[in-house]
């Protein structure tokens, strides 16, 4: 794999949207370089009912962005006495990962979210230093991005709903990572609706 | 080339590449019994300029993000037992990250009763063993016998040699059965010709070796030993991320090689685990 500090540990995440709905997927892989050492890291976490963020790169830093991004969501929820909404997540994000500029976090983000009222759906997708895109209907981050963003944009519908988001996103995600040695191994699929966020856990290749 | 010759054919092209051929073909009583490796040359260009080995190495090393890294991304592996020699490889290849292609052949069949595997460098093992298979043939011609493995294998770690430092990549073992019985040779672009037992080369040998040395007996049965060549190929292709795909099995036996099995190491992963000897 080089000595490529982004395809170190290797993994992969997907985010689509749908109709009032949208999903979340990461690969399980955690390696160094070519050795798998387990098949149980997920990569997305959650911070608010309707609230997730994925993060690809550096396995390190994917634990350390995500508690230190914990910490300040706490600690808003706690002043504020109100729930996190996604705009104020990526705000969140971008803040803390700008902190660092010249010494950067190697990690690059995906935020989703939706808005139980209005159903309004939010795909955000970040780099290492915090520069966040539009509100878009699909994004990838890891070192399978290009394979699955390919497979993405040939599945995505706009207004799916949740089974066929659920379909589009898992064969896009499960066939791209067949194309990276550093992506695999299983995979977990959130689909965030108006009333529920349902966990899938996806039959994959174990090579 | 050779029928062209015996037709009395001539090209009229001074750069046809037949008319090298003729060259040797006309030269060819005066190879010496063991190799002339000085005709392969012709058919190899050099790089025109002096000094070609410190050029490739600036193709082979990261010099002005020019980079091209033959890593043995693979597992192959055999190992002699006492029905023969099995042979097992992956199908994957990676470039990088990025998985070229999931259905390589990595047994490269030389003859009837000599196989090679491949690991490093695609081309480099595909020409090479397909140059050992021209020079076995003539052997086999001029003194009536099958060559022994011994003598394949030491005729392509000298054509090798040949080439030693000039960034050639090739972890090769050459299987066959001659008349000392099953024969096993690891050969490497270093030049390393060794004999042993049991044999793994590539980037997931490492779980390979662990599989095999845990379940080795010579005197397994045949059925006993595929089963763990081919244990030795899947959990190889489970943590190495550079293996995987299809796993492919061959069975040298005196009466030369058989193909045993060619199946997705996925399926065979799920199936140990339902039978618990794998974990995930």
């Amino acid at each position: 794999m080089g000595d490529d500090i982004l395809s170190y540990n290797g993994g992969v995440a997907l985010a689509m949207k749908g109709k009032e709905c949208v999903a979340i997927a990461c690969d399980k892989r955690y390696g160094v370089q070519n050795r798998t050492i387990a098949t149980n890291f997920t990569k997305i976490f959650q911070y608010s009912d309707h609230c997730f963020v994925a993060f690809c790169g550096l396995a390190t830093d994917v634990q350390t962005v995500s508690e230190r991004l914990k910490f300040r969501t706490n600690l808003y929820e706690l002043r504020e006495q109100r729930k996190l909404k996604p705009v104020v997540l990526y705000n969140m994000l971008t803040n803390l990962l700008y902190e660092r500029r010249f010494g950067p976090y190697f990690v690059f983000a995906l935020v989703v979210g939706l808005d139980p009222k209005t159903g309004e759906t939010y795909v955000y997708d970040s780099d290492n230093i915090g520069a966040v895109s539009d509100n878009v209907n699909l994004a990838t981050v890891g070192t399978a991005s290009e394979y699955i963003f390919g497979l993405g944009e040939l599945f995505f519908k706009p207004n799916m709903n949740s089974d066929e988001l659920f379909e589009a996103t898992s064969q896009a995600l499960l066939n791209g990572v067949d194309r990276d040695s550093a992506s695999g191994w299983g995979a977990v699929v959130y689909v965030i609706e108006k009333d529920k966020v349902t966990v899938r856990e996806l039959k994959g290749r174990q090579d | 080339m050779a029928l062209a010759n015996v037709l009395g054919f001539k090209s009229n092209n001074e750069f046809d590449r037949s008319l090298q051929c003729q060259k040797t073909d006309n030269n060819i009583d005066e190879f010496c019994p063991t190799l002339n490796i000085e005709n392969i040359a012709q058919f190899i260009t050099l790089p025109p300029y002096a000094d070609p080995a410190k050029y490739l190495k600036m193709v082979n090393e990261k010099v002005d993000r020019v980079k091209i890294q033959f890593l043995k991304g693979t597992t192959t592996l055999a190992f002699k037992f006492r029905n023969g020699v099995i042979v097992a490889v992956d199908s994957r290849a990676t470039a990088g990250g990025f998985i070229a292609s999931g259905e390589v052949k990595k047994v490269i069949e030389i003859n009837p009763y000599l196989l090679g595997t491949m690991a490093g460098g695609a081309a480099d093992c595909a020409f090479w063993e397909r140059v050992l298979a021209r020079h076995c043939r003539i052997y086999e011609l001029r003194n009536k016998e099958k060559i022994s493995v011994a003598a394949a294998s030491k005729i392509l770690a000298n054509m090798i040699f040949e080439y030693r430092g000039m960034g050639l990549s090739m972890g090769t073992m050459i299987v066959g059965w001659d008349k000392r019985g099953p024969g096993l040779y690891m050969v490497s672009d270093d030049g390393e010709r060794i004999s042993d037992n049991i044999f793994s080369v590539g980037s997931g040998s490492i779980y390979a070796y662990s599989i095999l040395d845990a379940g080795y007996k010579y005197e397994m049965s045949t059925v006993d030993a595929i089963d763990l060549a081919r244990r030795a190929i899947v959990h190889a292709a489970h943590r190495d991320a550079a293996s995987g795909n299809i796993v492919r099995i061959y069975h040298m036996k005196e009466t030369g090689w058989e193909k045993i099995e060619e199946k997705d190491t996925n399926d065979y992963m799920y199936q140990y685990r339902d039978e618990k000897t794998m974990n995930f």
